[in-house]
């Protein structure tokens, strides 16, 4: 592990500031983009071609960046065949291609580490008996195995006793969380799913069975695409499950395979918080400099954690802006960013018709 | 069925054989009526005359007498001056078909006047929904043809690709004008029009511009200024998704970047002026690229200069012209004669639009491609011009027929 996460790690989870961190994730991004250039022969290609060779940087904002969407067209990693020891995808629109996340055994061990040091901020250092809301099915069911049952998997590590909240055909499960519920009786409890599923599957078929959840912690993900499609964002999201089940331990979480491990877990105000190994640069879309606070733009991700692909600065395609830096409220230091969807995907045509797009 | 090749002996070859024999000889073209294939024609036709069993076999007389090469050359001298007065009638096809593609809104225009020029009755099949321009287009047309008394033998109209309606449709035809894309052509051309008629595909095609250095170097500011505005207009008037809109930049001579960086100055000024602009998600598309030529090593070095122009030096052309993005994203390579080009010319690339090059040179550009590729050679700024003979084809000729008339 580099020294810079090292010492990221060994602070209180989300505690750095700016100034320290960006003084501590300097160091460590020139050292991932030089091994990274040195190990990956794409990558150095692209240093190469695009920021002039260099692999030493002054700040974090002139650190080179890859197009997220590069894992999926390009084998990008920094490490042998021989030593990867998982390769993870994205989960993607059927047809589509999806990204391909080479880890060795080491990148493996660190990023679970810093998941589990993230996660320890919102559920405690012990942990917690689970309800899943979703299906057993969803990884033991090889036709179902998918980035989502990956995703269950990954996140189930970090609780205890699990119990499943829905059913095979993702119907509600009434008795096995009536039963989840009498054993854990006043503990506290941790509850995760993907957002649309806790929604759709959960609150919606539960909201009316009178149920206490007021000891749990939520903790949600995945695309917004299905909500804001019911009109539901965050705010009508948490009310309505606070009004429902009590439950106001609620926290988003922003991220990708692309930087497996590294979570913005959602603080105060709604805004999502990188951990400290990680950051974020909102980058004005035409200028491509960064961007004032308050003022919205595209979204680069910075993280110590990948170090056997060169993934450890990314501009994504999703829009976002920073509402607040240091605010320190309930703990949370460093920026804290506002997600505002995908960049709109634009469709240039011409001479070349596509028939099945009902032209 | 097992494949044959006559070698002169019958043989047997497997799958991947035959293929490779035909994917070897996709650019072995020559010259029309080379003298050496006249003379093999010639030889074929003696033997046939002299053969006996041409005694009792008359077609094979008749086709050694169209063969012989008297026979040939006159052909051959008939068919350069591609004479219009001869003893024919040309006439109408009948019923032209035409599918013009969905997004550049004037091909149906420019495809449906020649055929009527031609006398035929069209069909024009346009997209379900069509834009606000497009419909005003349609509008217009129509309302002139209704005046003209023209209703009954012009149509305009829309109906669903694959279905029964369609093969019923295409059943009639004549002729059928097939523009946009190869998918599209694939698709349409599985349904089958009269046996009789003509179908003809204009399928993705691809484009480059060239301009010599030594001109370019040798040009005042005025002339460069102006040449980047003309360069502008074949790049951004259809977002760079024209087939005739140019991808990559060919700079012929000595490798002066200063010249490239120079025109590319001159660029952005027009860009701007004019008030171009990409959305987001185009300039990203155009940055994802550049990263993917980049790390294939098909690219050395990218130049973005703005959102609206994204430039990269590229050491595989062919690549960088099949793996275009649009809205602004340019190949550029740096050669030293003209003919360097036909390297990565296929049948893909359909217009070259050049700057700085005598009529010399363009006619070696031309013998250099001519057997892989590339229909059309003009100045920069006409890349989008419509032409008459289209993709190599004479649309007109193609459009019309022609009924041999021969006195006793």
């Amino acid at each position: 592990m580099i020294d810079a996460l090292s010492l990221a790690l060994e602070a209180r989870p989300y505690s750095m500031d700016r100034d320290a961190r960006e003084r501590t994730l300097l160091s460590g991004l020139n050292e991932l983009t030089l091994r990274h250039y040195a190990n990956c022969e794409p990558y150095r290609r692209i240093i190469d071609g695009a920021w002039g060779g260099k692999t030493r940087f002054d700040t974090i904002e002139d650190v080179p960046y890859l197009p997220v969407s590069i894992f999926k067209t390009q084998k990008l990693q920094s490490v042998p065949d021989s030593e990867v020891r998982v390769t993870l995808t994205s989960s993607g629109t059927t047809g589509q291609a999806v990204s391909r996340i080479a880890l060795d055994s080491d990148a493996s061990l660190i990023q679970q580490r810093a998941l589990a040091n993230s996660l320890m901020h919102v559920l405690g250092k012990q942990r917690l008996p689970m309800l899943v809301i979703d299906t057993d099915a969803v990884f033991k069911d090889p036709r179902m195995m998918s980035a989502r049952g990956a995703g269950v998997l990954g996140i189930m590590r970090y609780g205890r006793n699990h119990t499943f909240a829905l059913d095979q055909r993702l119907e509600p499960n009434f008795e096995a969380v009536g039963s989840f519920l009498e054993t854990v009786k006043d503990a506290p409890f941790f509850m995760f799913g993907f957002t649309f599923m806790v929604w759709l599957n959960f609150y919606e078929k539960f909201r009316d069975a009178g149920l206490d959840l007021s000891r749990g912690v939520l903790i949600h993900s995945g695309g917004w695409k299905k909500m804001v499609e019911r009109s539901v964002d965050n705010a009508t999201f948490r009310k309505a499950i606070g009004d429902a089940f009590k439950l106001t331990r609620i926290h988003n979480f922003y991220g990708m395979v692309e930087q497996i491990g590294s979570i913005f877990l959602e603080g105060p105000g709604g805004l999502l918080f990188p951990p400290n190994f990680a950051t974020v640069i909102i980058r004005d879309p035409v200028t491509w400099r960064p961007a004032e606070i308050g003022q919205p733009g595209v979204v680069q991700v910075l993280s110590l954690l990948p170090s056997s692909y060169p993934g450890h600065s990314l501009l994504t395609e999703d829009m976002g802006v920073i509402e607040a830096i240091d605010s320190g409220e309930d703990g949370w230091m460093g920026k804290g960013v506002r997600i505002l969807g995908r960049v709109p995907k634009s469709e240039l045509r011409g001479c070349s018709d596509v028939i099945a797009a009902g032209s | 069925m097992t494949n044959v090749i006559w070698e002169p002996e019958k043989t047997t070859a497997d799958d991947t054989t035959l293929l490779e024999r035909i994917a070897a000889m996709s650019f072995a073209g020559r010259e029309p009526f080379a003298p050496p294939l006249m003379e093999m024609l010639g030889a074929i036709s003696q033997t046939l005359l002299n053969a006996p069993l041409a005694r009792r076999a008359p077609q094979y007389v008749a086709l050694g007498y169209w063969l012989r090469p008297a026979a040939i050359k006159r052909m051959r001298d008939q068919l350069l001056i591609r004479a219009q007065k001869g003893s024919f009638l040309l006439t109408p096809r009948g019923i032209a078909l035409h599918l013009p593609p969905s997004n550049v809104d004037t091909i149906f225009v420019y495809s449906w006047s020649l055929s009527v020029l031609a006398g035929n009755a069209n069909v024009v099949r346009l997209a379900a929904t069509l834009s606000s321009d497009v419909q005003w287009l349609v509008g217009l047309v129509a309302k002139i043809v209704e005046e003209y008394g023209e209703a009954e033998r012009q149509l305009f109209c829309s109906y669903p690709y694959g279905g029964e309606f369609e093969w019923s449709v295409s059943r009639h035809c004549d002729l059928r004008m097939i523009w946009g894309g190869d998918a599209k052509v694939d698709a349409v051309s599985r349904t089958p029009i009269r046996p009789d008629g003509l179908s003809i595909g204009f399928p993705d095609r691809k484009s480059l511009a060239m301009i010599c250095v030594a001109s370019y170097a040798a040009s005042t500011e005025e002339q460069r200024d102006e040449l980047a505005a003309r360069l502008y207009n074949d790049i951004y008037w259809f977002d760079q998704m024209g087939c005739s809109s140019p991808r990559v930049i060919v700079w012929v001579g000595e490798r002066l970047k200063a010249l490239s960086i120079d025109l590319q100055g001159r660029l952005i000024k027009v860009i701007r002026a004019k008030n171009y602009s990409v959305e987001t998600g185009v300039a990203m598309g155009k940055f994802s690229l550049a990263n993917d030529l980049l790390a294939e090593a098909h690219a050395d070095r990218i130049r973005p200069v703005s959102n609206e122009l994204c430039l990269v030096e590229v050491v595989n052309a062919g690549e960088c012209l099949e793996r275009t993005h649009g809205g602004g994203f340019l190949g550029e390579v740096f050669l030293s004669d003209i003919t360097e080009v036909a390297s990565f010319v296929t049948r893909k690339v359909q217009t070259v639009t050049h700057f700085g090059f005598d009529v010399d040179q363009l006619n070696r550009l031309a013998s250099s491609i001519m057997s892989r590729g590339g229909y059309r050679i003009v100045p920069i700024g006409q890349a989008l011009q419509f032409d008459a003979d289209w993709d190599g084809v004479a649309l007109f000729t193609h459009m019309t027929r022609r009924i041999i008339i021969r006195a006793e």
